[in-house]
Formats: C-alpha cells, sequence, structure tokens
C-alpha cells in the first residue's frame, strides 16, 4: 500500500501471507493442472500460456485452502490475476467448487478473495460451464448456512462477477477496486456511452447497492475476524 | 489455420445470426397455446429483451421464456437485439420461483449476442443479477429445458440456460464469448472474429462432442429460416420427449441431478 492510500494489487501469496495467521494455510489441490481441452492455437497456443505460468511457478488463477484469521477458521479461495488475468477456467472452477463444498462439511465460513478478468477465453464454453458449477456450489453453500464472505479486489470482472463473487452474504470491497460486468472501453465501443467518472469503482458499487462495505487493507484482518464472530 | 474449418465454423455463427431466422416469439407463437405475457421485475422495470409467460403446452401449464431479438429494425432496437437488463434476470427468477411454487414445468428459449453491455445495466447490478440467477435456477423445484436455438452468448446465455436438459439447434451457437468478444481479449484485435469462432469450438456437434449440451435438434435443409414451421416442430418434438422424461422424475432426484449435471460436466477434462 502506498504512503498516499493507494492499494496496489497484490498477487495470490501476498494475499495469503496478508491475510492468514502464519502457518496456518493449508494449500489444497495445487495439483491439479489446466489442460489444453479445445486444442487453442492462435494467437499463442494455450498450451504455452501455462508453460509460462509454470515458469513463474503459476499453474492455476485460483488458489484454495483452509486458513485461520486472528485465530478464525475459515476455507479461503485466492485468485491470482497473473495467470491469465485471474480468469475461470475448469481448474479454478474446480477448486472454487471443492473448497466451498469443504466450508459446507467443515461448517466454516467461506471466504473469496476476488481479482479476475472473467471467464478464460482458451476454454471457451468449458469456461463458461464454470459459473453455473461454482454458484450450484454457493447454493449449497447458503442452503447450508455456512456464512459466505467476498472479498472484491482490483479488477473483479466478467464471469466472475457474475457467477460467485458478488453473491456472498457480506460484500467486502478493497478501495479503488474496480468491480463490474462488462469493461469500460467494451461499454464504450459498444454503446457509445460517456460514463461517468469513477464508473465501477468500489464507491460506485456502494453508491449502487452492491457492496456492503470499503476496508482498506490494513483493516482487513480485524474486520474479517469481526464479521466471523458476528457470524457463527 | 484450417481455412476449411475456419470457413464453416463461419457459416454457422452467420446462420445462427441470420435476421430471417425464427425468434423466441416465433417459437412461443407456434408451441404454445393461449400465451399470456407477464411482465415486470416487480423492482424498477420490464424487460422487453426476454418474453416471459404461462400457456398451455401439450396438456401442460408451462411457464415459457423467450430471448427476443425482433426482426426489423424498429423492433430490434426496442428489443435491445436481445439483450438482457438486470430486470430481465430478475423477472425470470420471478416467475421461476413463481412456477417452481405452483409445479409449472419450464421452457427457456435462449437467443442472445449476450448481456446488455451498458452503464444503466452495470448501475443496476447486470453482474449480481445475472450471479443470482444462476444460483437460483439451482433451487427452482420443477424440470426447466433450455434451448439455444440462435446464439448463445456468454453469462447473458447462461443465466437462462442452468437446466436439467439443454438442447442446441443444429445451427445455433454456444461460447463463452462472442466470436468478435473473443478476437478482442486474445488478439486485441475483433477482426480475427472468424478464427476465434473456430477456435471457441462453439458449434452444437462440438457442445455435444464436449458434453456440454445434451442433444441436437436438427434443423430444415439450409436452416431453420428456409421452413420456420418444420423447424419450430423439431423442436417442439424434441423438448416435449425431454419434459415428458423429466416429469416422472421426483422432485428430489430432479434437483440432485441438475446440480450434478453441472458439478461434473466437465468430468473427463479435469486430471483427477
Amino acid at each position: 500500500m502506498c504512503s498516499c492510500g493507494h492499494h496496489f494489487p497484490l498477487h495470490a501469496e501476498a494475499w495469503i501471507a496478508l491475510l492468514s495467521d502464519v502457518g496456518e494455510w493449508e494449500e489444497h489441490w495445487a495439483d491439479l493442472m489446466p489442460v489444453d481441452v479445445l486444442h487453442w492455437q492462435r494467437p499463442r497456443p494455450y498450451r504455452a500460456i501455462l508453460d509460462r505460468g509454470l515458469e513463474q511457478g503459476l499453474n492455476e488463477a485460483v488458489r484454495t485452502g483452509p486458513c485461520a484469521i486472528g485465530g478464525r477458521r475459515f476455507w479461503m479461495a485466492v485468485f491470482d490475476f497473473r495467470f491469465i488475468g485471474g480468469t475461470l477456467g475448469m481448474v479454478a472452477g474446480e477448486r472454487l467448487t471443492r473448497a466451498i463444498e469443504h466450508a459446507i462439511t467443515d461448517d466454516v465460513p467461506f471466504l473469496l478473495v476476488a481479482a479476475s478478468g472473467g471467464a478464460r477465453m482458451q476454454e471457451s464454453a468449458h469456461a463458461l460451464m464454470q459459473m453455473a458449477k461454482v454458484n450450484g456450489a454457493v447454493a449449497a453453500l447458503h442452503d447450508a448456512r455456512v456464512p459466505y464472505l467476498s472479498l472484491l479486489t482490483y479488477p473483479t470482472y466478467g464471469g466472475t462477477a457474475a457467477s460467485l463473487a458478488l453473491l456472498a452474504d457480506i460484500n467486502i470491497a478493497e478501495p479503488g477496486a474496480a468491480i463490474g460486468f462488462t469493461g469500460p472501453r467494451v461499454i464504450e465501443q459498444s454503446t457509445h456511452e460517456r460514463l461517468p467518472d469513477r464508473f465501477q469503482t468500489a464507491e460506485f458499487q456502494l453508491g449502487h447497492g452492491q457492496v456492503d462495505m470499503i476496508v482498506q487493507r490494513l483493516d482487513l484482518r480485524r474486520t474479517l475476524a469481526l464479521l466471523h464472530d458476528l457470524l457463527t | 489455420v484450417n481455412e476449411d474449418a475456419v470457413r464453416e465454423g463461419w457459416r454457422r455463427v452467420e446462420l445462427a445470426r441470420h435476421p430471417e431466422r425464427p425468434h423466441a416469439s416465433d417459437y412461443i407463437e407456434r408451441m404454445i397455446g393461449t400465451f399470456q405475457e407477464l411482465r415486470g421485475d416487480r423492482l424498477v422495470g420490464d424487460d422487453p429483451a426476454l418474453i416471459a409467460g404461462l400457456g398451455s403446452w401439450h396438456g401442460m401449464t408451462v411457464m415459457c421464456f423467450g430471448q427476443q431479438k425482433g426482426r426489423r429494425q424498429r423492433d430490434r432496437v426496442a428489443c435491445n437485439f436481445g439483450m438482457m437488463h438486470p430486470e430481465g434476470f430478475r423477472k425470470a427468477m420471478r416467475l421461476a420461483r413463481t412456477a417452481s411454487k405452483l409445479g409449472l414445468p419450464i421452457l427457456s428459449i435462449v437467443d442472445t449476442p449476450g448481456a446488455y453491455p451498458g452503464a444503466g445495466a452495470e448501475e443496476r447490478g447486470i453482474a449480481s443479477a445475472i450471479g443470482a440467477a444462476i444460483m437460483e435456477w439451482f433451487r427452482i423445484e420443477t424440470p426447466v429445458v433450455a434451448a439455444i436455438v440462435g446464439e448463445g452468448g456468454s453469462g447473458g446465455a447462461l443465466g437462462m440456460a442452468v437446466a436439467d436438459r439443454v438442447l442446441m439447434l443444429e445451427n445455433a451457437i454456444y461460447s463463452v464469448a462472442s466470436p468478435e468478444a473473443c478476437a478482442s481479449i486474445t488478439w486485441r484485435d475483433a477482426s480475427f472474429k472468424q478464427e476465434a469462432a473456430q477456435q471457441m469450438q462453439l458449434t452444437a456437434g462440438s457442445l455435444l462432442r464436449h458434453g456440454i449440451v445434451d442433444e441436437v435438434v436438427p434443423e430444415p435443409e439450409g436452416g431453420a429460416h428456409v421452413a420456420a414451421d418444420e423447424a419450430v416442430r423439431l423442436l417442439d418434438t424434441a423438448l416435449l420427449r425431454h419434459m415428458l422424461e423429466l416429469r416422472n422424475q421426483s422432485r428430489d432426484v430432479l434437483m440432485r441431478r441438475r446440480h450434478q449435471r453441472f458439478r461434473h460436466i466437465d468430468r473427463a477434462h479435469l486430471a483427477l
């Protein structure tokens, strides 16, 4: 975070280090690897994109596991925007779904940290289907009366925003996060509308009823622990 | 690049978007008797991109939905080219809950380039409206059969296609984004739309092979627009066959299988 208050985007490891108590994060299903089902070739082969991720030590856009925040147990799923723009693909969706299912089984709150451009083009309809797969799990989570907290960070768009990200019991946004379905460039191109200042920011979404609160990064652990206490 | 595959894929996209292709209103008018349209989301308005209503169909009362594109320019503009706003998804789920409460089966005719990409839709929460719809379909206690009859574009299509059975017309397309949007995202240039379409494998045959849809409904020779009555009859027959199967299932079995259908839709491709 900058001294001016600007929140720089964080990747998954940084989020885990920031939020979880030391030694309490236990990653699950890290060995589940994405597959190039459609044999995607152009403009870059999906296989080459996946290999580039592996060189960076990343094999998917979502990481999942149980953790503790101030001693409170959560099942957590964290998007990593570095991996193909944090896009939702089959393995990302599978990890999210399993984490939600484990939150139900263990009866501990589910915490999502969202940072995603939407569904992944290179998996096409399979990626689209993840929206239904994860939302089926979210329906079961709510029906099982297990709390769901969603932390929306810069940026949360497309198929991720339009599946699980905004369906939590409590939606929390980071200051300056961009949250929406269609990105501003596409809206301007397709409708020629002039968009207002601060369009789709966390503050805009607070004003339009989509998020419950905006929380500074340094207050997140305290807020999440408090909400855990109030909800369980 | 396989030029033939690209050409063939694009021919399907053009057929799926053909202006004379039967639209939702054509199917509803021909299939549903005494159709009574129902309007409004009970919150802020009504979405003309989604026709919704009750009618009789093969002796059953059904709740029927259809994404409506319009044919003449004035109609197309009036219903936003089939692109739904949040009000449309909220209207759909209000009425799906009514159908669930009253034990009425649901038909959903899907034909949209995608949800409406505008400032007003964003201001009124299009993302959470689609998300809530996708989630709510898992709670509907009556059979749901969806048919993609033209374009199945992105979350705007999926929001009306979380069903027990998903059928697709022979020349319809279904994909994570429109070919133009996919090309913009991956090439940063929409003019690669034909290659994008081919790579997304958005045709009915491909999606059947991938287990995304349950059945491909044949169209008359040359496409549904060549013989609309015949196209409607073929879809009607397929829809009825699936609905009669689903009507024999108990509520619990129906809901569990719908959940499992999507939970394990990619099972074959996950290296477990």
